[in-house]
């Protein structure tokens, strides 16, 4: 052993009190003895030993140099953006919602972790910085008018034949990502749209992003708007309020909601076609499908990578599972689609570290993981590390995820035609549309996913006001008892955290944990504490 | 020459104490939390109370 190894060791041995852990397993505490009551704030970060600790404090330096350059490269108009815009603030929480994140991770799950994380930071502050400084209500910029905003669950990729063109999605900053990190932030907006005379009981997505629209809080750019129908009508309705008060021109692309037939593939081609013409129209922008090939290429890459990490994670020795799969998964599809190259770099990166545990038979999270999940359901935004506690309190390792599952078809990078068939489907199969709504095929497959997946258990996140999956319940339950999965309903309301609250979501997993199945929990501080007032 | 080494282990020793004292204090930033502490307790807080005191009508005419 070398001497800095001797050394690091007893450094561990005599700190390894401080590892909670280890508290949890010598019952002198564990992860939340850590926590303010209520706040969610940690009086000292996690001790992971020193190796861990170092790298987990090198990430932080290196996120926090990534926002330093935001700051730096536009300071007077992120300091107005912070000023103007009340989810702007709410990105304070960024390092709170990673330590959330990452609690417990060591060694080669807490790498994949940080390094998917890193490009998901790196990716998000120069997109805000690019938001904010060509933003028409703080002034503009000189991308103002080749910004194109579109829908939040459009995939980029698709703008990328517009060379000179950026497509953003609009919602993705004032709500789809910031409502992870700050639970309380959604409320306020839900309550804007309330306000008008919205009713109460709709998804509290569409809730949300209607009152940012009402509170004037969406950034503005562009010339016209893409809006869409996904992934349901509650989606129409709320796309109908945005362009009201957005007041740009828009096109809604409204993808068939049944899409496994040719006839529904056929539709949303037609749809992307004529969505290719009113831009060309807007902008004077000719659509250019080999720059479109050029990022297709990019997106494939990630895709056949994508698709081996799916073979490791149906083996006990993956290092990349719950949120740091999923997470990076969902910015992967939603916000980069094949349009950064820096995500395909990480890729080819994990990729290696994953084969490399397969060989070694690394088991992820020291051994502890006594039930391998498939959660499916929308998942509740309010408590994006939910993965994390259900992997530190009951040994349940997520192995993956319903929205993980979109988004893999290869695009053509050679023959147009086929090309925009290609993106029609993959935008047929969107977060929440395929999975969710599009269809009780696409329900039902679940089965079959977790199978494949050597999966025993499935969390099922019941979003109580999706109409969609309003009725499935009883249904599913039934077929989980024939297959003999354990399978565990976890009531939610998506964005709205006052209606069932994350203590309650984590009382449907103890229940069962205890009740039914008579497990001990791995650290008894996380079954039950009170985050009322975290982020 | 003898003035150069002199120089550059001069300069290298100056880097190094201002990167022990950078390490210490940022390391102690991220262990204790401070950062996150103060963002909680005051910055949001003094966010808040600026964000419920607007009255929001930002259209652009």
């Amino acid at each position: 052993m070398k001497i800095t190894d001797k050394l690091i060791a007893s450094i561990d041995k005599k700190l390894e009190r401080f590892d909670p852990l280890w508290r949890a397993e010598h019952g002198q505490g564990g992860q939340r003895s850590r926590y303010y009551d209520k706040t969610g704030i940690e009086k000292y970060r996690e001790w992971r030993g020193v190796k861990d600790t170092m790298y987990d404090y090198s990430i932080w330096l290196k996120n926090l140099g990534s926002m330093g350059l935001m700051v730096a490269r536009n300071p007077v108009r992120v300091v107005k953006g912070i000023w103007e815009y009340r989810w702007m603030g709410s990105y304070l929480g960024t390092f709170i919602f990673i330590n959330r994140l990452y609690e417990g991770y060591r060694g080669d799950e807490l790498r994949v972790a940080h390094m998917g994380m890193h490009q998901i930071v790196a990716s998000l502050t120069r997109l805000i910085g690019r938001v904010l400084a060509n933003d028409k209500r703080l002034g503009g910029g000189p991308l103002s008018d080749t910004i194109v905003p579109m829908d939040e669950v459009i995939p980029p990729l698709f703008m990328k034949g517009f060379k000179g063109l950026t497509g953003i999605p609009l919602q993705l900053l004032p709500e789809f990502i910031i409502c992870d990190i700050d639970q309380q932030l959604p409320p306020h907006y839900i309550d804007v749209a309330e306000s008008f005379g919205l009713a109460a009981d709709v998804c509290s997505r569409c809730a949300v992003e209607t009152g940012v629209a009402f509170d004037d809080a969406f950034p503005i750019f562009g010339k016209a708007f893409l809006t869409t129908n996904m992934p349901c009508n509650a989606s129409e309705c709320t796309s109908m309020f945005q362009r009201r008060r957005v007041d740009l021109p828009d096109m809604p692309l409204t993808f068939a909601m049944q899409h496994n037939t040719k006839e529904g593939n056929e539709y949303s081609v037609q749809i992307l076609k004529d969505a290719i013409d009113f831009v060309e129209e807007q902008y004077g922008v000719k659509y250019d499908w080999d720059n479109l090939f050029k990022y297709a290429k990019e997106l494939n890459e990630q895709n056949t990578i994508e698709m081996e990490k799916w073979e490791f994670f149906k083996t006990p020795y993956s290092p990349l599972s719950g949120i740091s799969e999923t997470m990076y998964k969902l910015y992967e599809w939603a916000a980069a689609n094949g349009t950064e190259h820096r995500f395909t770099k990480n890729d080819r990166k994990v990729i290696k570290i994953m084969r490399k545990c397969y060989k070694e038979k690394y088991l992820p999270f020291g051994g502890k993981t006594r039930h391998r999940a498939f959660m499916w359901g929308p998942s509740a935004v309010y408590y994006t590390d939910m993965p994390t506690w259900c992997q530190n309190c009951w040994g349940i390792t997520l192995v993956l995820n319903m929205d993980s599952t979109m988004g893999h078809n290869m695009i053509s990078t050679e023959d147009p035609d086929q090309a925009i068939k290609d993106l029609a489907r993959m935008s047929e199969k969107a977060v929440m549309r395929h999975h969710a709504v599009g269809g009780w095929e696409n329900v039902n497959a679940l089965w079959a996913w977790a199978k494949s997946f050597n999966c025993d258990m499935i969390l099922f996140n019941d979003n109580i006001a999706c109409k969609g999956m309003n009725g499935v319940h009883a249904v599913m339950e039934e077929q989980a008892r024939e297959l003999g999965l354990h399978f565990i309903f976890i009531e939610h309301d998506l964005e709205d955290n006052r209606s069932c609250p994350r203590r309650d979501m984590r009382k449907c997993v103890n229940n069962y944990m205890s009740i039914v199945l008579n497990e001990e929990p791995l650290d008894p501080t996380l079954v039950d504490f009170d985050d009322s007032e975290a982020y | 020459m003898k003035k150069g080494l002199k120089l550059s282990s001069k300069v290298l020793s100056r880097l190094l104490i201002a990167g022990l004292i950078g390490f210490v204090t940022t390391f102690t930033v991220y262990m204790f939390n401070l950062e996150n502490k103060l963002i909680y307790y005051v910055i949001r807080p003094f966010l808040n109370k600026h964000y419920d005191s607007q009255v929001r009508d930002r259209r652009i005419v």
